[in-house]
């Protein structure tokens, strides 16, 4: 890895422990094995939002071209976003794409992303599905997406409603992950969910 | 690890325990901290300054320019900025080596004479005259608007003292290419 991203690295890792929010608990970092090439990332979830207790893991991949080029970074902890796949945890940022800028560092993009969370885009969507919930239901998008805050990412809400569902589809012999997304593509409608699994 | 580096160059011979050690590294950290490259967060080398005010290394800032030449912006404000817009920082001490020879050459400071006020008046209304008169001459107007540009430049050194004779004198012969020019140009006609 070239001489110049591993520095850097050292540095925002010095940076990011030393910082108040790692004090404050809101944004952690460590690194994966010897090589500065991977790194694990933690975010709590912001205060007034359906992820609020939650704590959401994120891998990040540092680019041989770092700082030039930014790191590739993916939600590791299932998340209900419309700014993030609920399938594969990718991410839909600009900062983390053609927005990048050389001085932003592992601190500001794990702050970005915080603040991505409070503050959902559906028009410039990463999973249609949640998008078009986001806009047309705004209640069941905070309903859901605090129950997957619940279920995946240690969040407090305990949404006994839907749990029942899940567990009516789980009777069924599908999968308890399977049946949360596919429950919550269908806005927690049992039957369309069903129809939707079984044919 | 930069981390151990940090903790071995820590003061040893602090009485106030591990807050005031740290507090101390802290404080310091602060003060090299507000020269350092916004890229390599290493304190800047070959230092460069943007329009905006922020501190590069030169090799840093070239590598972000050569990445994204389209679209070439701030690191870390966003403003417009390219390579012909940047100030390098001459400090005192010089670095002691530069191991990117291969990168061009950080660009080079600007630096304009001051402006000489002394003789405005007098080669604004000469530089007027004479332009009009190199507009309306083809051949010949190349050649006397050239000279003329030339001229008010080593006037305008000359002209502290502003001697009424030397004035004259610029005038009469100024006079004197202009009747040169005019039989010039008769004889291009003739001819």
């Amino acid at each position: 890895m070239a001489n110049i991203a591993v520095q850097r690295i050292k540095r925002e890792l010095k940076e990011v422990l030393n910082s108040d929010e790692v004090a404050r608990c809101s944004i952690h970092v460590e690194l994966v094995g010897e090589s500065f090439a991977e790194l694990k990332g933690e975010i709590a979830g912001p205060p007034d939002t359906p992820y609020e207790g939650a704590r959401f893991q994120l891998e990040i991949k540092i680019p041989e071209t770092y700082p030039f080029n930014p790191p590739k970074v993916r939600f590791v902890t299932k998340i209900w976003h419309p700014n993030v796949s609920s399938v594969t945890g990718a991410i839909c940022l600009d900062i983390l794409k053609h927005q990048w800028a050389a001085a932003m560092t592992l601190r500001t993009v794990l702050l970005s992303l915080q603040a991505l969370l409070a503050s959902p885009e559906p028009d410039d969507p990463q999973d249609a599905v949640v998008a078009r919930q986001c806009k047309d239901k705004p209640q069941i998008f905070h309903l859901t997406a605090q129950h997957w805050a619940n279920a995946y990412a240690g969040g407090p809400s305990i949404n006994t409603d839907y749990e029942n569902k899940i567990r009516r589809l789980k009777d069924l012999g599908v999968t308890e992950m399977n049946a949360r997304a596919s429950l919550s593509s269908c806005d927690w409608d049992l039957e369309r969910a069903t129809e939707q699994i079984f044919s | 690890m930069a981390v151990d580096e940090e903790s071995d160059t820590s003061p040893r011979n602090s009485t106030g325990g591990e807050n005031t050690e740290n507090k101390r590294n802290e404080g310091r950290g602060e003060e090299e901290r507000a020269f350092e490259c916004n890229i390599c967060l290493d304190t800047a080398k070959d230092a460069v300054i943007s329009m905006c005010g922020h501190l590069f290394c030169w090799p840093c800032l070239h590598q972000w320019l050569e990445t994204r030449p389209n679209r070439q912006s701030c690191p870390v404000c966003k403003a417009a900025i390219s390579r012909d817009k940047v100030i390098p920082l001459y400090g005192r001490g010089g670095s002691k080596e530069d191991p990117r020879e291969k990168l061009p050459p950080r660009p080079q400071g600007q630096r304009t004479e001051p402006e000489n006020t002394g003789a405005f008046s007098n080669f604004g209304f000469d530089g007027g005259f004479q332009m009009s008169f190199g507009i309306g001459a083809f051949p010949f107007g190349l050649f006397a608007s050239t000279f003329n540009f030339g001229d008010p430049v080593i006037r305008g050194h000359g002209a502290h003292g502003t001697n009424p004779a030397n004035l004259e004198d610029e005038r009469f012969l100024s006079q004197l290419f202009l009747w040169v020019a005019i039989l010039f140009i008769f004889w291009l006609l003739v001819a």
